[in-house]
């Protein structure tokens, strides 16, 4: 009850919006969101399509929470941050079954289920709850724009191998056998594991190299 | 705390945000609501010009409990039927559409709405060529699935490898023709 | 592991014999893309080179022996990068996977290539090589009505002249390379002891109750991958129980899964799931059966209290 919200303490706008792309990528690095990640990649155009609404999704939640930051009871944050994401995802389902049907289909259950999304209330009680509309927004741009590079990371490595087609273009050539594993759940957990492993990889590999040379010692 | 008050006290934020939302998304549902519920039908009727030779547009009619589609021409002469049928699969549930003549003495034409067969191998049940092995049947006799290369006047060609598909979706048409062609010829006594 | 190989040999030899070019193609491009795997992830790990233990040879050896002799190249290369990658390295390398290596690879390629690999792969119309025009016995006994038992075929199927994938049709061949592992106790007896037992019971008490099957006991022994898996696939020593009670369980438990499958799955064998399946009960099995030191905690964690075990 006496923790104070709705100063605006915490990064910067900018900061934010960087942090939220690579460093603090919401796939990557947080392992958020992973339910649709896994259940939706298999093609590009599902794929950004999900990560159009949970953009979507994540901007119109941080900017209400942020608006409202002022008025928040702490033991009712939680509540209200749910029902303003359902009714952000909802509208978003209703228009994603009225404009791009086949696209809505595809997707099923997958869209309501953004409402259970971490991704967005990590973000409404990370940011939005504590700091101004503009940092909100800036915070819900990089961590959309952090989450679809993870999806189309993902789904690029799964419609390759699976399909042989990137957005539904061939690109492998015409005798390429189709991985149907990779299409499959349990390509979903492949891929992103092993790209899981690949970006912490290189981020190690990062920061051993700017560490310098006492550092990389020590880890020999 | 038995104060009434300090409920509403604490909670109004959350009474008025509900109220907003709500009406936003009546509003959303009243703008959208039409558009929707036709994109739905319109998975079925876009089938039925494809589905029934001559036909261009599908009615949907009661007939007994179900649903189904009088495919008509131009001049809106009845030419044909759509039956939408399902039933289980290898994986789970197959969702199809059934062509027949005006008759529904022959079955005319085949389309998968739903399925989640094994990819590679159930799920060329999809394919036109498996599925247009049902056009031109006899809707009288019941159609049995064949593994060998040339099949007879009533056996319909397994996908190779995925034997249980071809069975499961075989069956769901002997089914869902033979009550059909029950309830037209009850319906027309 | 240089043992495994020489175990291996007699069914190399078999089934260079039975399914000549098809089954060499399979080895060369499975043991060559095992080989590389190995040397690539282990200059990624920066770990010395692993070659020198022979489990990757072994590894390839085993998932050529368990493709169709039909499977194009690519599957083999496929299965050979996910056995080592995902079945062995993604889990820090010999001695930690959880799973059979080669079998990883082979179910990769089953679930991705399932045209390639399924029952009709098998067969290859019109080939010079009459052994693979013909549909595998387990698969033509699947869709084969209650003629009952054809006992004609169990000596093809004892030597290896039948279809089936390239290293699993000579239950000679499995047996005299399988003895000799035993013997050199390379490979641990109670397994392939316990899953061959098992699978002639459930199968000796289907001959009992219903006569007209067209798969007798020995049918079972002797067709499919039975003897292979008994032998070389289910006694991994990484990933099979380390006690013998323990060893008695899992043999018991692939046989029966085998068995269970053959009758009822869409699937004509079963030996690679069963593998995986019992695998993954391996740390189960060595909890519930490794003893505690007398006077030892009663509920310690195992490796707190296994210093006698191995």
């Amino acid at each position: 009850m006496s923790k104070h919200i709705g100063q605006g303490d915490g990064p910067a706008p900018l900061e934010r919006l960087i942090n939220g792309i690579l460093p603090e990528n919401p796939v990557y690095r947080q392992i958020l969101g992973i339910c649709p990640t896994l259940a939706v990649s298999n093609s590009m155009e599902s794929a950004m399509t999900m990560a159009g609404a949970v953009a979507f999704v994540l901007l119109g939640s941080n900017l209400v929470v942020s608006l409202i930051r002022g008025l928040l009871k702490p033991h009712l944050r939680i509540l209200v941050f749910t029902l303003t994401i359902a009714t952000f995802v909802t509208i978003a389902d209703r228009f994603l079954a009225a404009y791009m049907h086949e696209m809505s289909r595809k997707l099923g259950p997958y869209v309501p289920l953004i409402i259970v999304n971490c991704i967005i209330i990590a973000r409404c009680e990370v940011c939005a709850a504590k700091q101004s509309v503009f940092t909100a927004a800036a915070d819900a741009i990089g961590q959309s724009l952090g989450f679809a590079l993870a999806m189309a990371t993902i789904a690029t490595v799964r419609e390759l191998l699976g399909f042989g087609t990137w957005f539904g273009l061939a690109v492998m050539p015409k005798a390429w056998p189709a991985w149907v594993v990779m299409i499959l759940p349990p390509g979903a957990f492949l891929a992103l594991g092993l790209l899981m492993g690949a970006v912490n990889w290189i981020a190690a590999a990062w920061a051993a190299k700017s560490a310098g040379g006492g550092e990389e010692a020590k880890k020999a | 705390m038995s104060d009434k008050g300090g409920y509403i006290r604490q909670g109004w934020l959350v009474l008025v945000l509900a109220g907003c939302f709500g009406a936003a998304l009546a509003a959303v549902h009243v703008g959208l609501g039409r558009r929707i519920e036709s994109n739905k039908l319109g998975d079925t009727l876009r089938q039925v010009p494809k589905l029934v030779p001559g036909a261009v547009e599908g009615r949907p009619e009661s007939l007994g409990t179900r649903t189904v589609y009088r495919a008509v021409d131009s001049s809106g002469r009845t030419v044909g039927w759509v039956l939408p049928a399902g039933g289980g699969g290898f994986a789970d549930r197959i969702e199809l559409l059934i062509g027949l003549d005006a008759s529904a003495e022959t079955i005319t034409g085949l389309y998968v709405l739903e399925q989640k067969e094994t990819p590679g191998l159930g799920n060329r049940i999809e394919d036109a060529n498996w599925r247009g092995q049902f056009a031109g049947r006899s809707a009288r006799r019941r159609l049995s699935v064949t593994k060998a290369d040339k099949g007879g006047a009533d056996e319909i060609q397994a996908v190779t490898g995925a034997t249980i598909s071809s069975r499961s979706v075989t069956d769901i048409v002997n089914e869902a023709v033979g009550r059909f062609r029950a309830d037209l010829g009850a319906s027309r006594q | 592991m240089i043992d495994v190989l020489i175990g291996l040999a007699p069914v190399l030899v078999a089934a260079v014999a039975v399914f000549r070019w098809y089954a060499l193609k399979q080895i060369v491009v499975c043991l060559a893309c095992c080989l590389l795997a190995e040397a690539i992830f282990s200059a990624m790990r920066r770990r010395a080179m692993s070659l020198g233990d022979f489990s990757a040879a072994v590894t390839g050896m085993i998932l050529a022996f368990s493709l169709p002799p039909s499977a194009p190249w690519y599957v083999g290369a496929v299965g050979s990068f996910a056995a080592i990658g995902l079945g062995k390295c993604a889990f820090g390398g010999l001695g930690q996977n959880i799973f059979n290596p080669a079998m990883v690879g082979r179910a990769f390629v089953m679930i991705c290539f399932a045209s390639a690999m399924g029952a009709s792969a098998y067969v290859i119309p019109g080939a010079s090589l009459d052994v693979v025009t013909q549909a595998t016995p387990l698969t033509a006994a699947k869709s084969a009505g209650g003629a009952g038992p054809d006992w004609s075929m169990l000596w093809p199927l004892f030597v290896g002249n039948v279809n089936g994938s390239v290293g699993e049709t000579s239950a000679l061949a499995c047996l005299l390379g399988g003895l000799y592992l035993c013997f050199r106790r390379a490979a641990k007896w109670e397994i392939p002891l316990a899953m061959l037992a098992t699978v002639a019971t459930v199968a000796g008490l289907g001959d009992w109750l219903g006569p007209r099957h067209p798969l007798s006991v020995l049918h079972h022994l002797t067709g499919g991958a039975v003897m292979l898996g008994a032998f070389f696939i289910a006694t991994d020593p990484v990933s099979s129980p380390l006690t013998s009670g323990g060893r008695w369980f899992f043999g018991a438990g692939v046989g029966a899964l085998v068995m269970l499958m053959r009758a009822y799955s869409g699937y004509p064998e079963g030996v690679m799931f069963s593998v995986l399946l019992m695998n993954a009960l391996t740390p189960l099995i060595n909890r519930a059966t490794i003893p505690r030191p007398l006077g030892g905690s009663h509920r310690a964690i195992p490796s707190q209290t296994t210093n006698g075990a191995p």
